[in-house]
């Protein structure tokens, strides 16, 4: 079924571990666009899947990814959990790995 | 204001129903593209010193409806798919002899059989418009899952399939730096550059697959190898093509193909042309806008390319002016210009000089010198 008509409107929640973040992610919208309307600093470059800025490891919890990671993450990233927020939904609640000083340690 | 917002993007739609009807109808009117497609070039060329922003309501939010853009933007692919039909339905009855009389379907009269010069017009305007559903097939490639495949599937027609993967992870990745076939570098002219970027897109789509494939351990002749498979969603065209026209129908799909190919090359030549970047993320300086009202209108919003490249997420509808470099005319008319490159490397170089100066970064500029030395090399063996 066309996406369009599925009824998916309850919110989920993803927490950041290493920085002890939390914060609501609405149905049809990214991890990396809620984090960054929330002023969460998440480390991000094209925001269209192809350069692996926004990386992250999924330590629990499920994401609908919107495009093939293999792509852009290798084999061993991808066994480890590893997910591009710019292009991940959630299926269900999640906690992630993110360095968000990435940012400023490449400033 | 929202009707107003949203219904400003149908010129393409409706345009590509009028050609379709054109051909349909027949005689002269097979030619209703190609006049359309010259009547858009006067309007764009005259309206060009009107620039709009993105409208938005008072909270900030867009006027856009997402879910009616994104029905347009699919029902084009059947649309596209129509223009075709309708071609290989004229392609048919002038190989097969058909007899030219006025016959009448409804009540409506239209001319059955076609005549060698009008069957011509309703090649050049299917390649035309088929070149112009690249607009949807851009898009598209932005959005995911079915939007995607829809992307793949509109540029399939042109036989451009691997455009989808090669502009997300290609073109956005790496513009402005040499390892974009899509950028054209100073001094190339709009024809190579036409073969380069398309044979660079393909070449770079073909090295992902190969790569993917190998790392899960699958061999190149794959179901999973989406570069072959976008060559293979071609295959209804050329099969449709070579049962109505045989040896003519093929090449009028090469026709079709070709200039289709060219009109989306000629976009990202006009998009990017001699910008450069050496290092560090896309930023708006790395291409030029053409925002002028009826390009805007007609090319949804692709030519906010600034904006586009900044923030490749966003809806179409959604970009804005950044206050990037931009050539200050619209699509149509810059593309006349690049049909005759002399003409067009005068008109553009002004520009470039100016981001030179103004927007280049140092890295960027010493590379820019070196382009305009070998200029005046080139000036100097001239004279």
């Amino acid at each position: 079924m066309l996406k369009i008509f599925k009824k998916n409107k309850i919110p989920k929640r993803a927490a950041l571990l290493q920085s002890n973040i939390n914060f609501e992610v609405l149905p049809r919208t990214t991890l990396l666009s809620s984090a960054l309307s929330k002023g969460i600093d998440w480390p991000h470059r094209c925001k269209v899947g192809s350069c692996g800025t926004c990386k992250c490891r999924v330590v629990s919890g499920k994401v609908k990814p919107n495009i093939d990671f293999s792509y852009t993450l290798n084999q061993e990233e991808l066994d480890k959990g590893f997910i591009l927020a710019c292009q991940s939904e959630l299926i269900s609640d999640i906690e992630v790995e993110i360095n968000l000083n990435k940012n400023k340690e490449r400033k | 204001m929202k009707f107003y917002v949203n219904l400003r993007y149908l010129i393409v739609p409706i345009s590509s129903l009028v050609t379709i009807l054109g051909i349909l109808f027949g005689g002269i009117y097979a030619w209703t593209g190609v006049f359309l497609f010259g009547i858009y070039t006067i309007i764009d060329t005259v309206t060009k010193d009107i620039h709009l922003r993105a409208e938005k309501d008072e909270s900030g939010n867009s006027y856009g409806i997402k879910l009616f853009q994104y029905l347009v933007m699919y029902v084009m692919l059947p649309v596209f798919i129509a223009i075709q039909a309708a071609v290989a339905w004229r392609l048919y009855q002038y190989t097969s002899g058909a007899q030219l009389e006025t016959l009448y379907f409804g009540g409506v009269a239209y001319q059955n059989g076609i005549s060698g010069l009008n069957l011509v017009g309703a090649v050049i305007s299917a390649a035309l418009w088929a070149g112009l559903g690249i607009i949807y097939g851009h898009e598209l490639s932005h959005n995911k899952k079915e939007g995607f495949l829809v992307s793949r599937l509109i540029m399939a027609l042109s036989g451009a399939s691997h455009f989808t993967y090669a502009h997300v992870y290609n073109h956005h990745l790496d513009l402005g730096h040499e390892d974009d076939p899509a950028t054209a570098p100073r001094g190339r002219n709009v024809y190579l550059h036409t073969w380069l970027s398309h044979a660079g897109q393909s070449k770079f789509s073909y090295d992902m697959e190969k790569k993917k494939l190998k790392n899960r351990g699958k061999g190149f002749i794959n179901i999973d190898n989406r570069w072959l498979l976008g060559y293979l969603y071609s295959l209804p065209s050329i099969f449709l093509f070579v049962w109505s026209g045989g040896v003519v129908g093929l090449l009028a799909l090469s026709v079709i193909w070709i200039l289709s190919n060219f009109l989306l090359e000629a976009l990202n030549f006009m998009g990017h042309y001699g910008l450069i970047r050496k290092e560090g993320p896309v930023e708006h300086r790395h291409s030029w806008d053409n925002d002028s009202v009826f390009t805007s209108w007609f090319f949804i919003e692709i030519g906010r390319q600034c904006d586009h490249h900044v923030r490749g997420e966003t809806f179409f509808w959604e970009l804005d002016d950044v206050g990037g470099p931009n050539y200050g005319i619209g699509y149509f008319s810059l593309f006349v210009l690049t049909l005759i490159p002399s003409l067009f490397r005068k008109y553009v170089q002004k520009h470039l000089d100016n981001w030179d100066k103004n927007y280049a970064t140092d890295k960027e500029r010493l590379i820019a010198s070196k382009f305009n030395i070998n200029k005046t090399d080139e000036a100097s063996l001239a004279s």
